[in-house]
Parts: C-alpha cells; sequence; structure tokens
C-alpha cells in the first residue's frame, strides 16, 4: 500500500492512508497519514461503529487541508470499545 | 527520485529463495524482517487544494476483496502474494464480498466491510454533500511482496484507471 500511495502522489494526485503502527509507516513514509490505535484488519473500530467510521473520514478530510508538509502523520484519539472523546 | 529496481530484484530473488521455508511454516515476523524494503528517502508530494464538497473521491484496500460470484480469489498461497486488484462497484454489498488474504484475520470485516472499507460513510457523506462525489468503482488489492511487478505493471494500470476517473483524492486504507 505504501508504494502505491507514493506513485499515486508522484503521478498528480493527492492521497492519504490510514496506519496503525507508528514504527512501519515511519518506513513505509506515506506523503499523509492518519495513525489509529486499532488492530490490523480493523482501521476503522468496531464492526458497525457507524459514528466513528464516519468521524475517521471526517478527520481525512480536515487532514487534506491542514496538512502542508510531506510525511505528516496525525494520530487520532480513538479507542477500541471506549467512547469517542468529544 | 525512481525506485532502484535493479538492485531491489536482486535482494528479493534472495529473499524469496531464503524465506520460502519461513513463509511456508508460517512464520511471518522473520520473513517481513527480512524483507528488502525500496523506499527511497523522499517524500513524494502533491498539494491538495480545494474544498471535499466539490471534489471526487476514490478508496483503495489491501484487504483482499473480491466480489465472490464474478471475480476470482486472490493467490493465498504464493510467496509473491498476488500482484492484481479488484474492481469493487459502489453499489456492492456485504454478502457479495469475499476476502482472500491470508495475513490478517479477517472475520471483523466479514461482519462489517466498512472497517477496512468504508464505502457506505462515503455514499452517506456523498448524499450530505460533504463530499462531492465517490466514484462508481473503488479497489481492492490483497497481500502483496513481488514489488517488482506492483512497480512496473500493476500500479501504472491502477493509476491509469483512476486517473480516467478523474479523481482529485485517493484514500487508501491498508489491513
Amino acid at each position: 500500500m505504501g508504494l502505491i500511495q507514493r506513485m499515486v502522489e508522484e503521478a498528480g494526485i493527492p492521497t492519504i492512508s490510514m496506519g496503525n503502527a507508528a514504527d512501519r509507516m515511519a518506513r513505509i513514509k506515506p506523503p499523509r497519514a492518519l495513525l489509529v490505535k486499532f488492530a490490523r484488519g480493523s482501521m476503522f473500530g468496531e464492526p458497525g461503529n457507524v459514528n466513528r467510521q464516519r468521524r475517521i473520514i471526517l478527520d481525512a478530510l480536515a487532514a487534506l487541508k491542514t496538512m502542508t508538509e510531506p510525511g505528516t502523520i496525525k494520530e487520532l484519539p480513538y479507542q477500541w470499545n471506549r467512547p469517542d472523546p468529544v | 527520485m525512481p525506485f532502484d529496481l535493479e538492485n531491489f530484484k536482486a535482494a528479493y530473488d534472495r529473499w524469496v529463495e531464503e524465506s520460502l521455508p519461513d513463509y511456508q511454516a508460517g512464520k511471518m515476523e522473520e520473513i517481513v524482517k527480512k524483507y528488502p524494503f525500496i523506499v527511497p528517502d523522499d517524500i513524494p508530494w502533491t498539494p491538495y487544494k480545494g474544498e471535499p464538497s466539490a471534489q471526487t473521491f476514490a478508496l483503495v484496500t489491501s484487504g483482499g476483496l473480491y466480489i465472490k460470484d464474478s471475480q476470482p480469489p486472490f493467490d493465498t498461497v504464493s510467496i509473491h502474494g498476488d500482484t492484481s486488484f479488484r474492481v469493487i462497484p459502489k453499489t456492492v454489498k456485504q454478502k457479495d464480498l469475499g476476502i482472500a488474504h491470508a495475513q490478517y484475520d479477517h472475520r471483523l470485516a466479514e461482519q462489517d466491510f466498512n472497517i477496512i472499507f468504508p464505502l457506505q460513510r462515503f455514499i452517506e457523506l456523498e448524499k450530505e454533500k460533504i463530499i462531492g462525489r465517490l466514484v462508481e468503482t473503488n479497489y481492492s488489492f490483497s497481500y502483496v511482496n513481488d514489488a517488482v511487478t506492483l512497480i512496473k505493471k500493476t500500479v501504472p494500470e491502477f493509476i491509469s484507471r483512476i486517473k480516467a476517473q478523474a479523481i482529485d483524492v485517493l484514500f487508501l486504507v491498508p489491513v
């Protein structure tokens, strides 16, 4: 996924990705990414948590506007089976 | 900066030879540690401009999704992984999707594919005019180690497709 993101960004299309392991992301160096505290296979949290899935996409839309430096990674606060922070 | 494919290819061929027994034994941590990553130091960058409400988005996951009735599953046996991708229509339903990916636990995604491919959330945001549009067909890759084929063949094909769809932003969800 890291290679795909880099090549698409290089081809002139802005990209944003998700990740859950800071050390792996440091190696992959995505142009823009959100870091979550969820395990592999559920980057958007618990199945059926519609509001959380939506919030993470809205976070990504906001990040597109605020990230101005290549390689910016923003950590999101959400935790598994815990309510969203206000 | 271009990828140094020649050096990678030699290192990758050695890695395949050395790692095959560990791969077959399911010792994934071992083989990941030895994998000859080829990421250059620089980070590509295309500035983001405009407003999401006026833009076209596309979604891609590496979760191994495919349409059970009409598409072949990904190869989950080869150490090279599978360099192909599947085109997933926007109208897809949970029951239509299969997952072919041997390297993560997909029991949760089988309950709700939106946790690896939030298609339905993007459709809702389109209806609410928070984004302009989600493209009619989105994409899934699966587990891949063969970066040579990916870089030379698959990703250029993928880029041609998304350029033809005139997308403004690509959203990537690895697993």
